[in-house]
């Protein structure tokens, strides 16, 4: 959500920004984030081992960590239509989505 | 000069014979040293993830999978072979991947009892696994004693075929012989049980295959509670797929069975009224399978408390309960639960061995249902520990929406297979 913020932030706004985070409920955004080797594996009892689907859900294998992140985020805003996708990261921080398109994708060599 | 010491001088001959013990005690060394024994209860999808994820985390582990079948009949999509709409044979996964790929002795055989003191299990055959840590995935065990005349032998009569590839047939075999106008009873059971919408999805493809086959058949479901798992979804679903083909008698009714008379074909309610069918599937009340009541890893419930972090067994140190026999929080009792609840138990395990501080955990659960087969909904849940046990992510999570079209529906219902594929493609092939 970052992402989206001016990114020249007067110092007041800072102050705002850091008091907003403060203030967060015991939410996803502000509990501890989970173990990115377990959000890492969280993605295959739908889309397969690896990111490979052998039926009817999208595989994720061979698509960038960058384009999992946007799909997820997206998904979270309700900016992407889905059937569960959107139930689903909703569940997830920021920090925690690039963790799992991080051990989702394919590392670039 | 020799700067060695006279004593200290390496004649050849020594030098070989040092090399020989060496050669002799490094492997027993790396042994004692670097292969813990992990010993796992159970082949379902609690116990068959957490033995894969063990050896991929810790290729150091050895691990030990004990399961009485050669092959595991998966209680997801058995109620489409229910129907007839699937081959029964797509229920049967095999441990030869775990074996083969990933290292995984695969010891068919009965665990009965656990020394927690010498940290041993003892298997039916004779057998006896030493372990440095134990996981514990049972499933459930029915509780027999709860409905009056229900008995293995009465589940001959008026199967449950809530679990194993034999129930499951018989009642097939019954449905198939059932003649039009029939009526086929389901008794649901209170909560907690295994797979809380499964009771509604058998009724709801009994129903499709009926209306094809038998229309003038009906189906009645007594249920033990009030409440059940994406009601308005199936009710909704009901109405419009198969008009009043499916009653349900929920307990504020008189619905909970209380007794049963196989040689009439007939059940009895609490308050003492009687009902006649054609075909009964009785779906008792359920506790944590056997092995786990046997080695005192149970509460009162019937069930068994672990660390919502962990699923590091309340009672028993270094043993971890997995999957529907665990107490966990919010969490249903289905394969997607513990799938997620063995990858998070089989990294704790890691991490403990290695010595590094336990990981904060994440848990997923969906659980899909067909209310025909190109109907279908759907309800996930993202969790996490809390000082509360196990609890879902506010704002996420939920049930599919009460108002969507055809395609959705469809849509699930073709995600409903892909689950199925994915997820036994991930334990059992991959």
């Amino acid at each position: 959500m970052f992402g989206h913020l001016p990114l020249k932030l007067s110092i007041c706004g800072k102050m705002l920004m850091l008091a907003a985070i403060a203030a967060l409920p015991a939410s996803a955004a502000a509990a501890q984030s989970a173990d990115p080797r377990l959000l890492a594996l969280s993605c295959a009892g739908c889309h397969g081992p690896e990111g490979r689907s052998p039926g009817a859900i999208p595989s994720l294998h061979g698509q960038s960590e960058t384009a999992i992140a946007e799909a997820l985020r997206a998904f979270r805003a309700d900016q992407r239509p889905s059937t569960v996708m959107g139930r689903i990261a909703k569940g997830y921080s920021d920090q925690e989505i690039d963790a799992v398109a991080h051990g989702m994708a394919v590392p670039s060599k | 000069m020799n700067s060695l010491p006279r004593t200290g001088r390496l004649t050849r001959r020594r030098a070989m014979a040092l090399a020989a013990v060496a050669a002799l005690a490094a492997p027993a060394l790396a042994r004692a040293q670097a292969k813990a024994q992990i010993v796992v209860i159970g082949g379902g999808f609690g116990g068959a993830t957490a033995a894969k994820y063990l050896r991929v985390l810790d290729p150091g582990l050895a691990v030990t999978l004990v399961e009485p079948d050669r092959t595991y009949t998966t209680g997801p999509l058995s109620n489409l072979v229910l129907a007839g709409l699937h081959p029964a044979a797509d229920l049967a996964q095999s441990y030869a991947t775990l074996g083969m790929r990933h290292g995984v002795e695969v010891v068919h055989d009965t665990a009965v009892a656990i020394d927690a003191a010498a940290r041993k299990v003892r298997l039916a055959g004779g057998r006896t696994l030493d372990y440095d840590r134990l996981v514990v995935s049972p499933g459930i065990d029915m509780r027999w004693d709860a409905i009056g005349g229900y008995s293995e032998a009465a589940a001959q009569i008026m199967p449950h075929a809530w679990t194993g590839a034999a129930q499951l047939d018989l009642l097939r075999r019954q449905l198939q012989a059932m003649p039009d106008g029939g009526v086929f009873l389901i008794s649901a059971p209170p909560t907690p049980y295994r797979c809380p919408p499964g009771p509604y999805e058998r009724a709801s493809l009994a129903a499709y295959a009926f209306k094809q086959a038998k229309p003038r058949a009906k189906i009645v479901i007594m249920d033990a509670k009030d409440q059940f798992s994406d009601q308005g979804l199936f009710e909704d679903g009901w109405k419009a797929l198969y008009g009043g083909m499916i009653e349900r008698i929920g307990l504020s009714d008189d619905g909970r069975v209380t007794e049963v008379r196989p040689d009439e074909m007939t059940v009895v309610s609490e308050f003492g009224e009687a009902h006649k069918a054609d075909v009964i599937n009785i779906i008792p009340p359920q506790r944590a399978g056997k092995i786990a009541q046997a080695a005192g890893l149970t509460d009162d419930s019937g069930w068994c408390p672990v660390d919502p972090r962990t699923f590091e067994s309340a009672h028993i140190p270094n043993v971890h309960v997995i999957g529907d026999a665990a107490l966990a929080g919010a969490m249903p009792k289905g394969a997607f639960a513990a799938n997620t609840q063995a990858k998070v138990a089989a990294l704790a395990i890691a991490d403990a061995l290695a010595g590094r501080p336990p990981a904060t955990p994440t848990y997923l659960s969906s659980c899909y249902s067909l209310l025909a087969p190109d109907y279908g909904i759907s309800v996930i849940d993202v969790f996490r520990a809390t000082s509360e046990g196990i609890s879902p992510v506010a704002g996420a999570g939920g049930q599919s929406p009460r108002q969507a079209d055809a395609a959705f529906r469809a849509e699930e219902a073709r995600y409903a297979s892909g689950w199925y594929a994915s997820i036994t493609e991930e334990i059992w092939r991959s």
